[in-house]
């Protein structure tokens, strides 16, 4: 696994940042708007790709291209993929990512808008496309299998990993590095913004506590995660150290208005990736929700866990690491996904940061609301775009930790 | 042949510069129209080059019936056009349907570009401040599936899949693994990309334009000529459409889908991740390349699209190479980026069905690199089992499906 993110560089420093807490808020302003100011969450600010990319010419990748091809250089070390082994057994790159760069696309335009189309730059252009940091990447690394660029939006990076895992089950393909990334921006931020979708300045409390009575939305943030997903026999054959098993996913859309629809939709992916992983609600010992300080998605994703654990009990602990890290768009599920392993080898989950007034609105559930251990061996993760998909994946413990 | 469970099309619908629908379409692909023309939808007159394929007099209200036409960006008006067509095409009646288990994939290279280039006109202009809602609820390429389904009420999974000008082929990929694997009864699977100033100010930059006509293949081709158009094609697992009554246009026999991991926007010199993208097609298809009856090129009409893709042909089909029948509808339909492959996948369901192929227009002298049979100007008539369709993109990302005869 590999992580770039504001709360560490690694998947154990990842965990242990959110175990105790730790967040990164800032408030963002925007030279180009009198007065313009706003709130967000897990910016990297520091970040440098030399510190992971010495020797090699950056220029031609942009932001969301250092951060995935940083992360991807980390999972590769850390899952053991030397560049030998990847010139002999083409491993395939799944790239989760709700904007690809933005920022790169709107540049790109406005340079021609005001110096003429002639002043475009042509390898500004070829970061253009959407699934720019996946090529980027796969030539920095010689990633020469299945590669492919799911976008849906702030449920990217689950849907990848998803969608990786069949290629794996239904395709030749053996190896493949999956998950998300998206940069922080001013474009995709103004647009959140002008939405009204983000955490209020207004108020108290620096940071957007999810699930807490009077939230008033999200705070946008950026990083890129990878997990390397392989053939079990394939992954035992080379003598691999097996972190988790994804088990199971389900992926459903919500075409219709209102709260019951999504809610529905949301309990429905669920279901489906507990059905595909031949797995009961009882199996799972830990939820990792997907919600992120909004008031709507919160409400919505919460009432869904109710109704799948059927008013059952409150006792499956519920944590939302959007907490700590924000709103990380296309990198949220893959972010969540390698806490969620972390979660399991250790047997600590982290808790909802700030949860002190849940909002009496919602359904009573265990949410967690500081590190605590946990029971069992599977966790079951949510991720839900903001515009009606839900996503959930499944993940166990290897059996030797089992 | 085959032991999987067997995808199957059962509808085809797309709207393109020379037709929408698929008899409109084909016949106009049948007769070698072109419709390409100077662009009408941006002042190219700081551009050296003028020539787009747009569509024109398309009217979203005739297809977008639930949502707001006007509520939603011009690719998801074409998504849901294709998606319209394709479903009256198959004769599937959405009442009939579990709608949990339906859904849509479909790719793109800019999802809907004229948001950003809308926020980008305003930020120059010092009007950030009237940016609205708009612009984060309508851009996000995944709004085109999301659109498509929440206008036909489907519940099943949707994604987008923006693998740029191969991302229709990912998406057919995808929505047949997803049927087979039985997590979905139907799937409408395509692409669609609206006509954008960022798309051709890049390609225009890249010198990769043609000033007056696409020529794919031809010794003096100077480039292809941007576009814009949706396909969506109506998939199911066979014993679904025989139950209803479907009739079948062919099977999605396999795919094949490979990385360069050499170039953000040049092809391997020797074709090596094309080539590896056609062997996995065939080999999951369970066919030979003998076995291969005709092929829907890339054929950009790019110097180096077209000698490359050559190469990659000649190495995987070996002499048979030179017998099997290629075409690029691109010489008429311009290249619709993420629709492009969609659109032509379509184009292969109907090469079977019809027994005919279309043309490679616009071809005048042989270029000696590439020297097979691009089936020059007129369509002919032609026994075509098995098709392949092949696609590459920016980023390396190269496809090949095919599709084949489905045996009663």
């Amino acid at each position: 696994m590999g992580v770039i993110s504001s709360l560490g560089d690694s998947p154990a420093s990842l965990h242990s940042a959110l175990c105790n807490g730790q967040a990164s808020a800032y408030e963002f302003h925007e030279p180009k708007l009198d007065g313009f100011r706003g709130r967000g969450s897990g910016r990297i600010i520091a970040f440098q790709a030399e510190t992971y990319l010495k020797g090699r010419n950056l220029r031609p990748l942009d932001r969301t291209g250092q951060l995935v091809v940083a992360a991807a250089k980390l999972a590769l070390e850390d899952s053991r993929w030397p560049p030998e082994r990847l010139a002999q057994h083409p491993a395939g790159l799944v790239l989760g990512t709700m904007f690809g760069s933005v920022h790169t696309i709107a540049q790109f335009d406005r340079r021609s808008l005001e110096q003429g189309p002639a002043c475009a730059s042509p390898m500004d252009f070829a970061n253009t496309v959407i699934n720019a940091a996946a090529g980027q990447t796969a030539i920095w690394h010689n990633l020469r299998g299945i590669n492919s660029t799911i976008a849906s939006g702030s449920a990217s990076g689950l849907a990848a990993l998803g969608y990786a895992s069949d290629l794996i089950r239904y395709s030749v393909q053996t190896a493949v590095l999956a998950g998300g990334v998206d940069e922080f921006c001013f474009e995709s931020f103004y647009g959140f913004e002008r939405a009204g979708m983000l955490h209020a300045c207004d108020v108290p409390e620096p940071f957007p506590v999810p699930f807490q009575a009077g939230r008033t939305g999200f705070a946008v943030g950026e990083a890129a995660g990878l997990l390397m997903l392989e053939e079990w026999t394939s992954a035992e054959a080379r003598g691999a150290r097996i972190l988790g098993e994804m088990r199971g996913h389900g992926s459903t859309y919500s075409p219709g208005e209102g709260q019951e629809h999504a809610v529905r939709s949301i309990a429905r992916a669920m279901t489906e990736a507990l059905k595909d992983a031949s797995m009961s609600p009882r199996d799972v010992s830990c939820i990792s929700a997907s919600a992120n300080g909004s008031v709507r998605a919160d409400s919505d994703e919460a009432l869904a866990i109710k109704s799948l654990l059927n008013g059952g009990g409150p006792e499956v602990p519920v944590t939302a690491i959007k907490s700590m890290i924000g709103e990380t768009l296309g990198a949220s599920g893959a972010l969540q996904a390698i806490d969620l392993v972390e979660t399991l080898r250790n047997g600590t989950l982290p808790g909802i940061r700030g949860l002190e007034q849940k909002d009496p609105a919602l359904p009573e559930l265990n949410f967690c609301r500081k590190q605590s251990p946990i029971h069992g061996n599977s966790g079951l993760i949510n991720s839900i775009s903001l515009d009606g998909v839900a996503c959930s994946l499944l993940i166990s413990a290897p059996p030797a930790l089992a | 042949m085959s032991i999987r469970p067997g995808v199957v099309v059962t509808g085809i619908g797309m709207v393109t510069s020379i037709g929408a629908g698929r008899r409109e379409f084909w016949n106009a692909l049948m007769a070698g129209t072109c419709g390409f023309g100077p662009v009408q939808s941006f002042d190219t007159s700081q551009f050296g080059v003028h020539l787009g394929a747009e569509i024109h007099g398309f009217k979203p209200e005739e297809y977008v019936q639930k949502l707001d036409p006007h509520s939603i960006g011009r690719s998801s008006q074409l998504a849901i056009a294709a998606a319209r067509l394709a479903l009256t095409d198959g004769s599937l009646d959405l009442a009939e349907i579990d709608p949990d288990r339906a859904g849509v994939c479909a790719g793109t290279t800019s999802g809907e570009p004229h948001y950003i280039e809308r926020f980008d006109d305003r930020y120059v202009l010092d009007e950030l401040k009237m940016v609205g809602r708009e612009f984060i609820t309508r851009y996000p390429c995944h709004v085109v599936p999301g659109h498509t389904a929440m206008e036909l009420g489907l519940s099943g999974e949707t994604m987008m899949i923006p693998t740029a000008c191969a991302a229709g082929n990912y998406a057919i990929a995808h929505a047949s693994d997803l049927l087979r694997a039985g997590k979905a009864d139907i799937m409408l699977a395509g692409g669609a990309d609206s006509f954008s100033r960022i798309t051709y100010t890049g390609f225009a930059r890249l010198g990769a334009i043609a000033p007056e006509v696409c020529q794919p293949f031809d010794r003096n081709r100077k480039g292809m000529v941007p576009g814009e158009g949706a396909a969506m094609l109506l998939l199911e697992l066979k014993e679904h459409a025989v139950a209803r009554g479907a009739r079948i246009y062919c099977e999605v026999a396999g795919y094949g889908l490979s990385c360069d991991a050499h170039h953000m926007t040049a092809a391997h010199p020797q074709g090596e991740g094309a080539a590896r993208a056609i062997r996995m097609a065939l080999e999951q298809s369970g066919f030979a390349p003998e076995d291969v009856d005709y092929i829907s090129a890339h054929g950009t009409g790019t110097s180096t699209n077209d000698r490359l893709e050559t190469i990659a042909v000649k190495k995987t089909f070996g002499q048979h190479a030179y017998k099997v029948p290629i075409s690029s509808i691109k010489s008429m339909l311009g290249h619709t980026m993420g629709a492009a492959s969609a659109i032509e996948a379509a184009v292969c369901a109907l090469t079977i069905t019809e027994g005919r192929i279309p043309p490679t227009a616009n071809w005048k002298d042989q270029d000696p690199e590439c020297d097979l049979d691009y089936v020059p100007n007129v369509a002919r008539k032609h026994n075509v089992r098995i098709a392949m369709n092949n696609a590459y993109a920016f980023g390396g990302n190269n496809s090949s499906v095919i599709f084949a005869e489905c045996a009663a």
